[in-house]
C-alpha cells in the first residue's frame, strides 16, 4: 500500500516541467518536496490532484490508478493548497458539510472529529460566517480542517505554514504526525524546514523537473557535499547553480 | 501622476467603448429610436391639452432637471494594487484626481443637456419659468454636480465623509423652490461656492487608500451590473451575500444531498447574479400582468419570463468549474445537469406561486384566472420535464 509515481512525465500544454519522476511513499510516512521556485513542486503536486493530465508515466495510490479510476483515487486524497480556495457561497459549517457529502463521511462520526478540528483552530464559533471574509490565516485553516475531516489515504500539502500562527502550526504539526501514526501518508512542499522537520523524516530534492535524491536531511548533506558548518540553506546555492549549468 | 491618470481614462474608455457597442447594437438602437420617438409624440400631443401654470409645474421642473445629477460618481480608476505601488504617491493623488474629476463631469453633463433641452418647451410655455431664470437654474444645477464630485474626490482624504446624499438632497430643494424664487438659486449658488471653498481648503491630509480602492470597486461593479443586462461583463466581481434569512428554503437534513445539488442550490440563494435575476424577473412578470390587467395576456407574458428566468439560469451548470477544490474533491460531475434541473425546478415552482398569488391579488378573479393558473404550472412543469433536462443533458 503506497502512492506510487511512476516514469511521471507532465506540466502544461505540452512542454515538460517535470521529467521521468519516480517516487514511492509508503503508508505511514511522510515525505517533504523540497525545491527552488519553478523546479516542478506545484506542478508535481498537480498531476497528482489530477488538475493536469501525464504526458507520459503512471500514478497510483493503494493499486487505483488515477487515470483509470479517478473518482475512487480522488476519494483517497485530500489537499491543502497554499492559498486558501473557497466557495464564496459556503458558511464555514457549509464547507465541512460539502467535505462529508463528497467524500461520503458518515455525520454521525464525522461531526464530533469536525468539532474537535475547529476547537483545536479557534474556528468553533464561526461555524455560520462565510469564511470568503475571513483573514488569509484563518482561511488556511478551514482548509486544514477540511483537509483533516476528509480522512483519507493520502494528504497533499503545499507550503503548508504560511499564514498560519504558531500555535496552529504546532496544531499541524502534531496533526501530521497523528495521521502518519493511523499509516497515512502525507506529500508536503515546504521551504520552512525547521518546522517540517518537526513532522518529517524523508525529503525529496526536486531539481531541473527531476529528483536527485530522497533520503533524510542528513543523507541530503551528504549527497550534495555540505559541510557540518555549513546551514541547509547552501543547498539552495547550490541547486542553482545547478539550474544554471543546465 | 497626471500621465498616469490619462492613461488609466483612456484604457477605461476604450473598455466602456467596447460594452457600450454591445449594449446599443442595431436592434436596440431601432427600439430606442421608436421608443424616443413615441416619447416625443406623447409630449407633443400633451403639450396641446396640458392646462397651462398648475401650481406644482415648477417643482417638476425643478426634480426633473435634478434627476440627470444623479447619474455619475467619481471615476477614479484606483486598484488595489495601488495600496502596494502608489502608497507613497499620497501628496500627488490630487493631480491625478484632476482628469479623473474633468472626465466624470462629461456624462451628468450630457446627460442635463439632453434633458433640459427637452424639458425647455414645458418650462417655459407651461411652467412660465423665464428662460433666463431656466438657464440660471441648470447652470446651478451643473455647479451642484461638479460640488459633489469635489466633495467625492476630498472624502478621498482621511477625515470625516460627507454623504452624496446631502448634496443631493439640496439640489433638489433648491432646484424645487429656486423655480419658485430665483432668489433661491442665488442663495443656492452661494452655498455651492462656500462649499467649495470649504473643501478645497482642507489640504495636506492622507489619502484614505481603502477607501478609495473600495469606492471604486462598488463604482465599477454598478456600471458592470448595468452592461450586465445586456451582455456578459468578464471584469464583473461578484459579492456573495450570505442571506441567512432565505435558509429556510435549503434542506434541514443532508440525506438526499449530493454534492452538486448542495453547492447549487447555495448559488441561487446567496449569488447575487443569479438571485436577482430571478427577482427582477419575477417582479417583472407581476408588473406586466397588472399592467395589462388580462388573464390571457398574463399567461403568455408570465410563461415567456418563466422561460427567459431559466434560459438565463442555465449556465449556473459550469459555475464552479474554476474552483480546484471543485475539481480536487471526488465529486462526480457526470450528472450535474440533471443536479441543476432539481434545483431549478424547487425555483421555478416558487416562481410560479408567486406569480400566481400575486394575480389573486392584482387582476380581477373568474374562472379563467383560475384556469390561466393551472395552465401556467403545467407550462412550467413541461419546462422542468421537457426542456430543461434537453438542455443540460450535455453536462
Amino acid at each position: 500500500m503506497a502512492l506510487k509515481i511512476e516514469h511521471l512525465t507532465g506540466g502544461y500544454t505540452g512542454v515538460p516541467v517535470i521529467k521521468d519522476i519516480n517516487l514511492e511513499i509508503k503508508t505511514g510516512e511522510a515525505l517533504g518536496l523540497i525545491g527552488l521556485n519553478g523546479a516542478g513542486k506545484s506542478t508535481t503536486i498537480k498531476h497528482i490532484l489530477g488538475l493536469l493530465r501525464p504526458q507520459k508515466g503512471k500514478i497510483s495510490l493503494n493499486d487505483v490508478v488515477l487515470t483509470q479510476q479517478p473518482t475512487a483515487f480522488k476519494r483517497q486524497v485530500a489537499y491543502i493548497p497554499e492559498t486558501p480556495v473557497l466557495y464564496s457561497e459556503l458558511t464555514l459549517k457549509e464547507h465541512l458539510e460539502l467535505t462529508m457529502l463528497s467524500y461520503d463521511l458518515d455525520e454521525g462520526e464525522a461531526w464530533p472529529r469536525a468539532h474537535e478540528l475547529l476547537k483545536m483552530f479557534r474556528l468553533d464559533d464561526k461555524l455560520d460566517w462565510l469564511p470568503i471574509h475571513f483573514s488569509k490565516g484563518m482561511q488556511q485553516k478551514v482548509m486544514i480542517v477540511s483537509a483533516f475531516l476528509a480522512d483519507t489515504s493520502l494528504l497533499v500539502i503545499d507550503e503548508p505554514f504560511t499564514g498560519l500562527d504558531p500555535l496552529a502550526v504546532a496544531n499541524l504539526i502534531g496533526l501530521i504526525k497523528d495521521v502518519t501514526a493511523k499509516n497515512k501518508i502525507v506529500l508536503m512542499t515546504t521551504h520552512v524546514l525547521a518546522e517540517a522537520q518537526q513532522a518529517v523524516s524523508e525529503y525529496a530534492v526536486l531539481n531541473n523537473g527531476t529528483i536527485e535524491i530522497v533520503g533524510s536531511l542528513q543523507e541530503i548533506r551528504t549527497h550534495y557535499g555540505l559541510k557540518p558548518t555549513d546551514t541547509f540553506d547552501k543547498l539552495y546555492q547550490i541547486l542553482n547553480q545547478e539550474q544554471q549549468n543546465e | 501622476m497626471n500621465e498616469l491618470a490619462k492613461k488609466r481614462l483612456s484604457i477605461n474608455f476604450k473598455q466602456s467603448l467596447k460594452y457600450l457597442m454591445l449594449v446599443f447594437n442595431d436592434f436596440f438602437i431601432i427600439a430606442l429610436i421608436f421608443m424616443f420617438g413615441a416619447l416625443m409624440f406623447w409630449y407633443a400631443q400633451s403639450m396641446k391639452t396640458m392646462p397651462a401654470n398648475l401650481w406644482f409645474y415648477k417643482p417638476i421642473v425643478g426634480a426633473v432637471l435634478w434627476l440627470p445629477l444623479l447619474a455619475g460618481h467619481l471615476v477614479t480608476l484606483v486598484k488595489k494594487a495601488d495600496l502596494q505601488f502608489l502608497f507613497t504617491q499620497d501628496e500627488q493623488m490630487d493631480d491625478y484626481l484632476k482628469p479623473m474629476l474633468a472626465y466624470s463631469l462629461i456624462l451628468p453633463t450630457i446627460l442635463l443637456l439632453l434633458v433640459a433641452g427637452i424639458l425647455f418647451p414645458f418650462a417655459t410655455v407651461k411652467a412660465g419659468i423665464s428662460p433666463l431664470n431656466y438657464g440660471l437654474s441648470v447652470i446651478i444645477a451643473f455647479l451642484f454636480k461638479f460640488t459633489q464630485l469635489e466633495i467625492e474626490k476630498k472624502n478621498l482624504l482621511f477625515g470625516n465623509k460627507i454623504s452624496d446624499w446631502l448634496i443631493n438632497l439640496l439640489t433638489l430643494l433648491v432646484l424645487s423652490f429656486g423655480m419658485y424664487y430665483p432668489l433661491i438659486i442665488i442663495v443656492g449658488l452661494g452655498i455651492v461656492l462656500s462649499m467649495v471653498g470649504y473643501f478645497i481648503a482642507r489640504k495636506n491630509q492622507m489619502f484614505d487608500w481603502r477607501y478609495a480602492v473600495n469606492k471604486e470597486q462598488a463604482r465599477k461593479n454598478r456600471v458592470y451590473a448595468l452592461f450586465s443586462m445586456f451582455t456578459d461583463v468578464e471584469e464583473k466581481q461578484v459579492d456573495i451575500k450570505r442571506r441567512k434569512y432565505l435558509d429556510f428554503l435549503l434542506p434541514k437534513s443532508l440525506a438526499k444531498e449530493n454534492p452538486n445539488k448542495f453547492l447549487y442550490r447555495r448559488s441561487l440563494l446567496r449569488n447575487p447574479e443569479n438571485l436577482n435575476l430571478f427577482v427582477r424577473m419575477t417582479v417583472f412578470a407581476i408588473l406586466v400582468s397588472w399592467l395589462v390587467q388580462n388573464w390571457a395576456w398574463a399567461l403568455g407574458m408570465s410563461a415567456l419570463i418563466i422561460f427567459l428566468t431559466v434560459y438565463q439560469l442555465l449556465p449556473m451548470v459550469n459555475e464552479f468549474d474554476s474552483n480546484i477544490m471543485y475539481r480536487v474533491y471526488p465529486i462526480v460531475r457526470k450528472n450535474r445537469g440533471q443536479d441543476l434541473v432539481k434545483v431549478l425546478t424547487s425555483g421555478l415552482l416558487i416562481q410560479w406561486l408567486l406569480i400566481s398569488v400575486f394575480w389573486l391579488l392584482l387582476l380581477p378573479i373568474d374562472l379563467h384566472l383560475l384556469e390561466a393558473i393551472i395552465l401556467l404550472l403545467v407550462f412550467t412543469l413541461l419546462v422542468t420535464l421537457i426542456y430543461l433536462p434537453y438542455k443540460t443533458k450535455k453536462n
